[in-house]
């Protein structure tokens, strides 16, 4: 008896420590809220928008202020991805934690080089980010970096679980090496093939690849597809033979579906983030299933 | 290896947290032709510009935002630069409270205390325009509070000198004061609504009942000829109730998007009228069909009262107002706006109804503000 009452101590006083650990993790875009669960197993996460949402328009609706107002730590890509939707968000959710400048706002883009970085003139009627392309969770090797970022964050916001953030990151670093290895394996297959894109989405795992991306569907960066620019295409692609026309799941694909049906050139629709809710519902799937995809249409 | 990469991050961290946001400028543009004026405010005849705006925000040492807006209003009648905005607001407060002092658009109704370069059609609602002069500002100090439930719920309240919300000055240093309350979720993944409820208490003139006589004085000199800044249907209580719901396939509302809005107002204790209340309303929709291209549909009415003089007496009659207004607006870029819309008037004792076609143009350059829901 006194052996059960003394294991129902130590289990209680368990679960005491173990709701004061239970963070609860607001992410911007579905990749973090899956990297971020990988490193904090115990966090409640929760991610703003899905692998069917273009990030970049997103409202501020009343459900997502409730979320941020109860976070104890946001973790967004920056870069301008938020800019038309997050600081309306932040302004409204009133949470002290997560304010710019605050220990709990996690904005991953400093702490990478961003690929297409360029300057704006105010007098610019495009859309484009200064700060360059804020896709980069797919490319594998600045994903380690921030893997590392985030568990410094986690480690500084909940100082108790500094032990155990650090076990996680080791292994899940094991694992995402190993991973990395066999990605680069399909790589090496599809290295200098070309590619045709509908914005700049899968920009950094063609780079990783290898890849070289020889036209865009958008006529500028953010603009959706015209006819006339994608009639200037066709020409090009039927030359050039690329290996795929490349779109994901939130975007608008009649243009891709009418070039590819013009050129004869595969159409790809990809997801270019991680879609919780259903198979590819981690980082490591999704890039087994895009090189896979990659490689079949090679 | 391991060590050197987590310095390296640590220095990181420390760089990120010193950086000073710069002020953010931002430029909104606005040209329009309208074929005719019609009742009750809103663009004036021929061509103008009815909401060119520059604003300027400063992040005040993680303690408080700095805003200011000019708004600048040019037609065929005349010309006019207004201070709509210029407020300093607390970055959030303990336990969910923001407080604003300053300048700044009162937080009631659904429209109010957004920027109209956001709106759907290119004048407000009927409502807003007889009973707020389409959108009211003022200089006084605002409360909210986000409460900690799962659902979105949140209150506020503001205090306002309420010199901007009539013609003339208001008699009690406290002219204004506001409560409001809106509650909020999503239904699914493709719908999510939002509802509200407004109090403004008007306090600018004295009684109705004490000062009849003054009134029809006032009333007399400013009259409802031309363009008017301030509310002119106005009483010692307004009411509003506020409706949207939203919905877009999956919620990507990029590609696709429905937006139905409705608001429903009710003025009591009329200044100067003598009929029992003035109320109005409007139900609107919007389809938004693909990245670039958006219709919708809105009517409204408003029940007013206007002032007739028979044989040297001044007689109170109800009068009514409807508009509807059919839209179809084209966006090239995200900085960009084409709207060609049609409106419609229909009056019962009221002077000034006609229909109109209206096109619109609107360009942004600059930082620009992330839009509320």
């Amino acid at each position: 008896m006194p052996h059960i009452v003394s294991k129902l101590l130590v289990l209680s006083l368990f679960a005491v420590v173990n709701t004061a650990q239970a963070l609860t993790i607001f992410t911007c875009e579905p990749e973090w809220a899956a990297l971020s669960q990988s490193l904090a197993p115990e966090a409640k996460v929760f991610s703003a928008t899905h692998v069917y949402q273009d990030p970049h328009y997103i409202e501020a609706r009343p459900s997502l202020i409730s979320k941020l107002a109860k976070a104890d730590i946001a973790i967004c890509s920056g870069a301008g991805l938020e800019s038309g939707w997050l600081p309306a968000l932040q302004k409204r959710a009133s949470n002290r934690q997560v304010t710019d400048g605050a220990d709990g706002m996690l904005y991953l883009a400093p702490f990478i080089e961003t690929i297409g970085q360029h300057e704006t003139k105010f007098f610019s009627t495009e859309h484009v980010h200064p700060e360059g392309n804020p896709h980069f969770h797919l490319d594998p090797e600045r994903v380690s970096i921030l893997a590392e970022v985030i568990t410094q964050r986690l480690q500084l916001i909940d100082p108790d679980s500094q032990e155990q953030y650090q076990q996680t990151l080791i292994q899940w670093k094991k694992n995402w090496q190993n991973s990395i290895q066999s990605w680069q394996q399909q790589a090496s297959q599809l290295k200098g093939q070309p590619v045709v894109v509908q914005h700049t989405s899968f920009d950094y795992l063609i780079d990783w690849v290898g890849m070289e991306v020889i036209a865009d569907l958008e006529p500028a960066p953010g603009v959706p597809p015209t006819m006339a620019h994608a009639q200037s295409l066709v020409e090009d692609t039927r030359k050039s033979q690329p290996a795929a026309i490349l779109t994901n799941w939130y975007q608008n694909d009649r243009a891709a579906d009418w070039l590819s049906g013009k050129t004869g050139v595969q159409h790809l629709n990809l997801p270019a983030t991680v879609d919780l809710k259903g198979e590819i519902n981690n980082l490591e799937r999704l890039f087994d299933h895009l090189l896979s995809q990659l490689q079949v249409a090679k | 290896m391991k060590r050197k990469a987590m310095v390296l991050v640590s220095t990181m961290l420390c760089s990120q947290a010193t950086t000073v946001n710069a002020l953010e400028i931002g430029v909104i543009l606005d040209a329009y032709h309208k074929s005719e004026s019609t009742a009750l405010g809103g663009r004036t005849e021929g061509f103008g510009s009815s909401h060119s705006e520059l604003s300027l925000s400063q992040e005040i040492a993680d303690v408080a935002t700095a805003h200011l807006a000019l708004v600048g209003e040019w037609n065929e009648q005349e010309s006019d630069l207004e201070l709509e905005e210029a407020y300093l607001q607390s970055a959030a407060l303990p336990g969910g409270i923001n407080v604003t002092a300053g300048r700044f658009l009162a937080d009631i109704g659904y429209l109010n205390a957004t920027h109209s370069h956001s709106d759907n059609f290119s004048e407000r609602p009927l409502l807003y325009r007889a009973f707020l002069g389409g959108h009211y500002y003022d200089d006084g100090v605002g409360v909210s509070w986000l409460a900690p439930t799962d659902r979105y719920w949140r209150l506020s309240a503001g205090a306002f000198t309420g010199d901007e919300l009539g013609e003339e000055k208001s008699e009690s240093s406290i002219g204004t004061w506001t409560l409001s309350t809106e509650f909020g979720d999503d239904i699914g993944d493709n719908a999510s609504w939002q509802m509200g409820l407004s109090y403004l208490r008007n306090r600018t003139q004295s009684s109705a009942h004490h000062d009849e006589d003054d009134h029809d004085d006032d009333h007399d000199e400013h009259g409802h000829e031309g363009h008017s800044h301030g509310a002119e249907y106005q009483g010692k209580k307004l009411y509003l109730a506020d409706l949207v719901w939203k919905w877009a396939p999956q919620g990507n509302n990029r590609q696709q998007q429905v937006k139905i809005a409705a608001e429903y107002a009710y003025v009591d204790d009329l200044y100067g009228a003598e009929v029992d209340h003035y109320d109005g309303w409007y139900l609107s929709g919007v389809y938004q069909f693909d990245e670039n291209w958006a219709t919708g549909i809105r009517h409204g009415r408003v029940n007013l009262a206007e002032e007739h003089e028979h044989d040297g007496d001044h007689e109170w009659e109800e009068s009514r107002l409807t508009e509807t207004s059919l839209m179809l607006s084209w966006q090239p870029t995200h900085t960009q706006r084409l709207r060609l819309e049609y409106k419609h008037q229909d009056a019962d004792h009221m002077e000034g109804a006609d229909n109109a076609i209206t096109l619109h143009y609107q360009i942004g350059f600059g930082a620009h503000a992330a839009h509320s829901f």
